[in-house]
């Protein structure tokens, strides 16, 4: 759960010309998505995934294209972008690092990998390197307790993390073009 | 007769039967070759009514935490009207300590596609949703490749069950989540496939009658549904030959369970074994016994909300009875997490309210602000700054939230409720060690009336 706290309505949004919802995608969604749900709103999480992955967060003219191609309200959009954790309104590093902090992880000396790239990064969690680079996150249990510590990066499950292997991964996205790995 | 060969695990090298670096994720080919997709000819050849009776016999009790029999849940389905009807596969494992269906989403797939083409067929369902967790990315891609291979070879699809075996036809997608652990909540996670926040709903009206999207829906969980399908394979005897009776008058505990051990154990890993099995067999004999010659303090039941076994609890059975007869909510998921002689309880403490309190969905006030309540005073108490009195308040906090005193919607923040009350019960020596005395100073003029405190209680 992200707990954001949602913007005023008196927030400008930042816009641009070309649509975050091209119409290949709606094309793709309207043949492919839509017709499993029984609501064009049941579409709304693989559409977030979608965005989310591409462009790293939800920007809001995306949430206001969406609301429009499934005919639900931008307020619905925000409600469903803002409640889940993997979504977020603000932009993500290149590199997103979520450490898991659950019973097990903790357990087995988690803390010693979030104190290694707080110092090695300048970063808290949930925070973003200045150079867009890296964002790093406490994550609630990744369902790996066997293999303690973990972390994902990106999408890669890294497991009985130590801090060698974590730097070595650090400086490997470091130099790395930054594509979701 | 207790598990004298793998069944779950049947395709998945563990221990004692195979080596867990011989696992790899088993294909359609491979799967049709040892014997797949047979359970699913079997049940076509019965009647809906005759598998739902067969589950229903064998008191198949849910793998996901609650261990409510799935047989009785399929009969609360009312009879098809020709509409669609839904299955949803419950596969967000966010449960602190839980890791037991990843192992079949990563290694045998087609394990619970085909106990999700036999509950579809029994119960009459023709749509299926796969919910899984948002952190399962490589999960979600095995699984996506299950479904695809799945429908390129008849199983799912138009032409009706396994190759037009059935007129009936499932169609099977899947749904991925975005890290919520309440949309493991039956109809949080119904939340989440509609598109919404994962707010649980209200019951009744069940989702059985009136769920996914208003219509007749089965929620189970992935071992539950992967649990058919060795049953329709060997019996119904077989399965009640595995796992053991009630001793305290209840329902029994049948069959084999994946057990998922983590902590300060040698091997870490889930394991299958018949229900039952002392916590202390578990870990000697499977996980090569504690790291490091340590001795053993306490464990977490089966996920974190099920609250602690104490240190004279080594010897607990682990089946459905735990929560009666060794003071915790219950068996859980049946995953363990050890602690060692050196594992700081206060700190657990902390560290189970911090995941409550992050992950409570907020719709309920006395878990959105007790959780939030309970981690800043277990903080307190672990930097030593705490009194007696917030000891007190904690355990009182932790008691007046959840289904059990009756103040939420689901059963979250009974989890929290058990996971700290349990923890503080269990190891109060530790944690007094770490609290100041509540001193009054006695000088301090007593009035009867309108004095903080007077009349209180």
């Amino acid at each position: 759960m992200s707990w954001t706290t949602k913007p005023s309505a008196t927030q400008k949004i930042p816009t641009r010309t070309e649509p975050y919802l091209t119409a290949a995608m709606k094309d793709r969604y309207e043949r492919e998505l839509i017709p499993r749900y029984a609501t064009r709103h049941g579409a709304l999480m693989p559409i977030l995934h979608d965005i989310q992955h591409e462009h790293r967060h939800i920007p809001y003219q995306a949430m206001l294209e969406i609301a429009a191609f499934l005919k639900i309200t931008p307020a619905e959009v925000l409600d469903t972008a803002t409640f889940y954790e993997e979504y977020s309104v603000h932009e993500r590093g290149t590199c997103v690092i979520g450490i898991c902090q659950s019973i097990a992880c903790e357990v087995c000396d988690h803390k010693k990998l979030v104190d290694h790239v707080r110092g090695k990064l300048g970063i808290e969690p949930h925070e973003t390197t200045d150079d867009g680079k890296f964002t790093l996150l406490t994550l609630e249990c990744l369902g790996s307790c066997d293999t303690a510590p973990v972390a994902l990066f990106n999408e890669t499950l890294h497991e009985k993390l130590t801090v060698e292997k974590l730097d070595q991964l650090i400086e490997e996205a470091k130099h790395s073009s930054g594509e979701h790995h | 007769m207790p598990l004298t060969e793998p069944a779950l695990t049947k395709r998945i090298p563990t221990f004692p039967w195979g080596d867990p670096k011989n696992r790899r994720t088993v294909g359609i080919d491979e799967y049709l070759a040892t014997g797949g997709y047979k359970s699913l000819e079997k049940a076509l050849s019965m009647q809906p009514g005759e598998v739902v009776n067969t589950i229903k016999d064998a008191v198949v009790r849910g793998r996901g935490g609650a261990g409510f029999p799935a047989g009785l849940k399929w009969t609360f389905l009312p009879p098809p009207d020709g509409k669609t009807r839904y299955l949803c596969i419950n596969c967000d494992e966010a449960e602190p300590g839980t890791f037991k269906d990843r192992l079949l989403c990563d290694f045998d797939p087609h394990l619970i596609l085909e106990g999700i083409a036999i509950a579809c067929y029994a119960c009459q369902l023709d749509t299926a949703f796969f919910f899984i967790r948002g952190e399962y990315h490589h999960q979600a891609k095995v699984v996506q490749r299950a479904i695809d291979e799945a429908y390129a070879k008849g199983i799912f699809g138009k032409q009706g069950l396994l190759r037009g075996a059935s007129q009936f036809k499932v169609e099977c997608y899947l749904h991925r989540g975005a890290g919520a652990y309440i949309c493991g909540e039956e109809t949080g996670l119904l939340e989440a496939i509609e598109g919404k926040r994962g707010w649980p709903r209200i019951k009744p009206p069940f989702p059985a009658v009136k769920g996914l999207f208003g219509r007749p829906t089965i929620i189970n969980n992935v071992e539950t549904l992967a649990a058919c399908v060795p049953i329709l394979e060997k019996g119904v005897a077989w399965w009640k030959g595995c796992g053991c009776e009630s001793t305290v008058g209840g329902m029994p505990s049948y069959g084999p369970k994946l057990m998922g051990v983590s902590g300060h154990v040698n091997r870490p890993g889930v394991y299958e074994c018949d229900l039952g099995i002392p916590l202390r067999k578990l870990v000697e004999e499977y996980c090569g016994g504690m790291r490091n010659g340590k001795k053993f303090k306490g464990a977490i039941a089966g996920g974190v909300s099920m609250g602690v076994l104490g240190t004279d609890q080594y010897d607990a059975a682990m089946d459905f009875d735990i929560g009666r007869k060794c003071d915790v909510l219950g068996l859980g998921t049946a995953c363990p997490t050890i602690f060692d002689e050196d594992t700081d309880m206060v700190a657990v403490a902390r560290n189970i309210a911090r995941f409550f309190k992050n992950e409570s969905c907020g719709q309920c006030t006395p878990c959105r602000e007790g959780s939030g309540w309970m981690l800043k005073i277990l903080t307190r108490i672990e930097r030593g700054d705490a009194t007696t009195k917030d000891l007190d308040l904690v355990v009182e906090i932790a008691g007046s939230m959840g289904l059990t005193p009756g103040t939420t919607i689901c059963g979250l923040a009974d989890g929290n409720n058990f996971a700290v009350r349990t923890i503080v019960n269990k190891f109060r020596g530790e944690f007094e060690k770490r609290v100041k005395p509540h001193y009054v100073a006695t000088s301090v003029p007593v009035t009867t009336r309108g004095a903080v405190g007077a009349g209180a209680r």
